[in-house]
């Protein structure tokens, strides 16, 4: 397999308006920071190329829209995500509790293969404000009943620990991508044309 | 229309029975029929007695079911530039192909055109076309896949869809689409390029190919002109070569992108769109020159769940066309390697490979060179057979031919148009006349001189017609021969 491509995860980036998705963004793309807020209408989408250990990935980033009024893309929009990243702002309490909403909502729309073990990380944005509201153990706390998501606390205004959380972010999509491959190099042959029924009869499931 | 042109009782290229199937209608893989597994079920003596007369209308289980950031390239102007874009994506908005530039650098605009499909399925609707000016966005969603195209070529919005169909096949026809889905039933944040490797290649040849010329618009193929005799010389080699083998599907003869012959097994049939994945295989492949190959190979139209195998080669270092066996049986390459040679020694005793040479070394005879100066150039399409013929092509269009295709397409359209068809179209310009017509047996698109006026032109189309006529078992293949 030489020739093959980069892979390519879709990450999706959820959380409360105002939190800071933009930003962290923006920060880990274009290493920018503005204080002016701006909604996001819909979703924005940002690329961006990193090293995880000896490969080099490409992440699609869909920053989407905390606004309840811009969600309406769609059920098909978050399907076949590689990694969601939910974001709260460390000094706004109720977009801290939402994160569980936010986290079942994802798991209904993106109808993943394996929820339990679907690579979330968790990022408590804004830690250059006061005052904090929300304690780094609370959100771990929280992380660790969630079967243990990585937990990042940062700030996208003085780029703090920016680009280590996407680095795991990136590193947790791709085990599931690796996961994948294992899959497929145990699928039988493509098309038995002396099997009657080419449905997939369930028998190739690595599960 | 003319006296003449009705006096022909039957319209030239028509035969009592095609080896195509003819359909007009666009694709619904989902709905096909099974043909492969039909013929594993087949006794192996085939029952010939039996289906030897089958009414075409058996058939219509088959035929009718017709059916790092992208900043860099938004500020490329040879990439904007570009007349068409054509990109592939999973419907989680994951790149698989891109015509120009490498997908991954403009990752975020798959994004963006998933969200845009996404947000008008959410109200249980389809998002078919954008338009913006004189570009067009066309988006075709076919379960598990979305296909975009955007096009400033003056195409509609049907053709464009069509060809992003082509685009679709070519894929399920490296993977079938039991395949296909069932991947992205497992897993659908799928990547899917890893399985495609290669036929990149394939999906760019199939572009420039539809782009280039009409037999895609058309919906037909081309015949290599022959003599009657020597193509049916052909087909019978090819019969009796291969009579005895069990479960060859089809034998297929081509060269220089016109069909040569083509032996079917009795009771199946191609379809004009498969015909053109081959023809578009053999055209991108020339590693196929080299050696004899062995290659699965699903035919969307035949039968999306599964594939056939195909016995490739060419006839001879000193005869360029290309000859394909296709089995179900994908153990039998060495049968298959063994009827070739069988093949290519009665064609050579027989002469038949010069009269291939020959043909494939004369450069087609324009319109004025067979006795009509004022005709500039036309396309004619037998419906039944689902065969074309255009002559060569002579001034004005010999360094322009794209300009006389896109008279042609848009004369198409206007034919075929969905909300307003035309049986006939008569246009006048200061650089030509346009007449195109649409009959029940044939269709017609003729470019004048433009000083032709209107019962000129009508004789020259009786008169073009019958000249059709008369050497339609040189220009088409009119008999269907059958193992």
């Amino acid at each position: 397999m030489a020739t093959r491509k980069k892979v390519l995860l879709k990450v999706i980036i959820l959380g409360e308006s105002g939190v800071g998705k933009t930003s962290l963004m923006n920060q880990y793309v274009n290493r920018k920071f503005s204080n002016q807020y701006k909604a996001t209408i819909g979703a924005d989408f940002l690329t961006k190329e990193v090293q995880v250990d000896d490969r080099i990935v490409t992440m699609q980033i869909w920053d989407t829209a905390g606004q309840e009024r811009f969600q309406s893309l769609g059920v098909a929009f978050y399907r076949g995500a590689d990694c969601c990243v939910l974001v709260f702002d460390v000094t706004a309490p109720n977009t801290f509790k939402s994160l569980d909403s936010w986290r079942d909502e994802f798991l209904v729309q993106a109808a993943p293969q394996d929820p339990e073990n679907f690579p979330f990380v968790v990022l408590g944005n804004k830690v250059d404000l006061e005052p904090r509201a929300i304690s780094t153990k609370r959100a771990q706390q929280w992380c660790q009943s969630k079967n243990n998501i990585p937990y990042f606390e940062t700030s996208a205004k003085e780029a703090l620990n920016v680009e280590q959380a996407f680095q795991s972010i990136a590193r947790n999509a791709l085990s599931q991508q690796n996961h994948t491959v294992d899959l497929y190099s145990e699928l039988p042959e493509p098309i038995s044309l002396t099997k009657t029924a080419p449905r997939n009869n369930g028998d190739s499931c690595a599960c | 229309m003319s006296a003449e042109a009705e006096t022909n009782d039957v319209e030239p290229g028509a035969a009592p029975e095609s080896m195509l199937i003819i359909s007009e209608s666009s694709e619904n893989l989902q709905n096909m029929s099974s043909s492969l597994d039909e013929i594993k079920k087949m006794q192996p003596d085939n029952q010939d007695e039996n289906i030897n007369n089958v009414d075409p209308d058996d058939y219509d289980d088959i035929s009718c079911n017709t059916i790092a950031t992208g900043d860099d390239y938004i500020k490329d102007n040879d990439w904007l530039g570009k007349s068409k874009h054509i990109f592939v994506l999973s419907s989680a908005g994951k790149p698989i192909y891109s015509r120009y530039g490498n997908e991954d650098k403009f990752a975020s605009y798959f994004g963006v055109m998933q969200a845009l499909v996404s947000f008008v399925q959410a109200d249980n609707d389809s998002l078919k076309s954008i338009h913006v000016g004189n570009t067009k966005f066309v988006f075709l969603f076919k379960e598990p896949l979305i296909l975009v195209s955007i096009s400033k070529t003056g195409e509609s919005v049907s053709q464009l869809t069509a060809q992003l169909n082509y685009v679709f096949n070519e894929i399920v026809s490296m993977l079938t689409l039991s395949r296909l889905s069932q991947i992205y039933q497992q897993r659908r944040n799928y990547d899917l390029r890893r399985l495609l490797a290669g036929v990149e290649r394939l999906i760019d040849s199939l572009l420039d190919f539809s782009d280039s010329e009409p037999s895609f618009t058309l919906g037909a193929v081309k015949c290599l002109p022959l003599a009657a005799s020597i193509r049916d010389t052909i087909s019978s080699a090819i019969v009796q070569s291969c009579s005895k083998i069990k479960d060859l599907v089809f034998a297929i003869l081509l060269a220089n992108n016109n069909l040569i012959t083509l032996v079917r097994m009795k009771k199946y049939y191609i379809h004009p769109a498969d015909l053109h994945l081959i023809f578009n295989l053999v055209r991108a492949s020339e590693s196929l020159k080299s050696a004899e190959s062995w290659t699965p190979l699903c035919l969307p139209r035949f039968d999306s769940g599964g594939f056939l195998y195909g016995h490739v080669s060419y006839l001879s270092e000193d005869c360029q066309a290309c000859l394909l066996l296709l089995t179900v049986d994908r153990e039998a390459f060495f049968t298959l390697s063994e009827a070739k040679q069988k093949i290519v020694e009665k064609l050579r005793r027989a002469n038949c490979l010069e009269g291939i040479n020959e043909s494939l070394n004369v450069r087609e005879e324009t319109c004025a060179e067979t006795g009509f100066p004022e005709l500039r150039h036309y396309l004619y399409k037998c419906k039944s057979t689902a065969q074309f013929y255009q002559p060569g092509v002579g001034a004005p269009y010999m360094s322009d031919y794209g300009r006389l295709l896109t008279l042609y397409r848009r004369a198409h359209q206007r034919l075929h148009s969905t909300s307003r068809p035309l049986k006939l179209l008569y246009e006048k310009s200061s650089d030509e006349v346009l007449l195109a017509w649409d009959t029940k047996g044939f269709e017609l698109y003729v470019v004048l001189e433009p000083s032709t006026d209107k019962s000129a032109t009508i004789a020259l189309i009786g008169k073009l017609l019958t000249w059709i006529k008369k050497q339609e078992d040189r220009l088409f293949h009119l008999n269907a021969p059958t193992f």
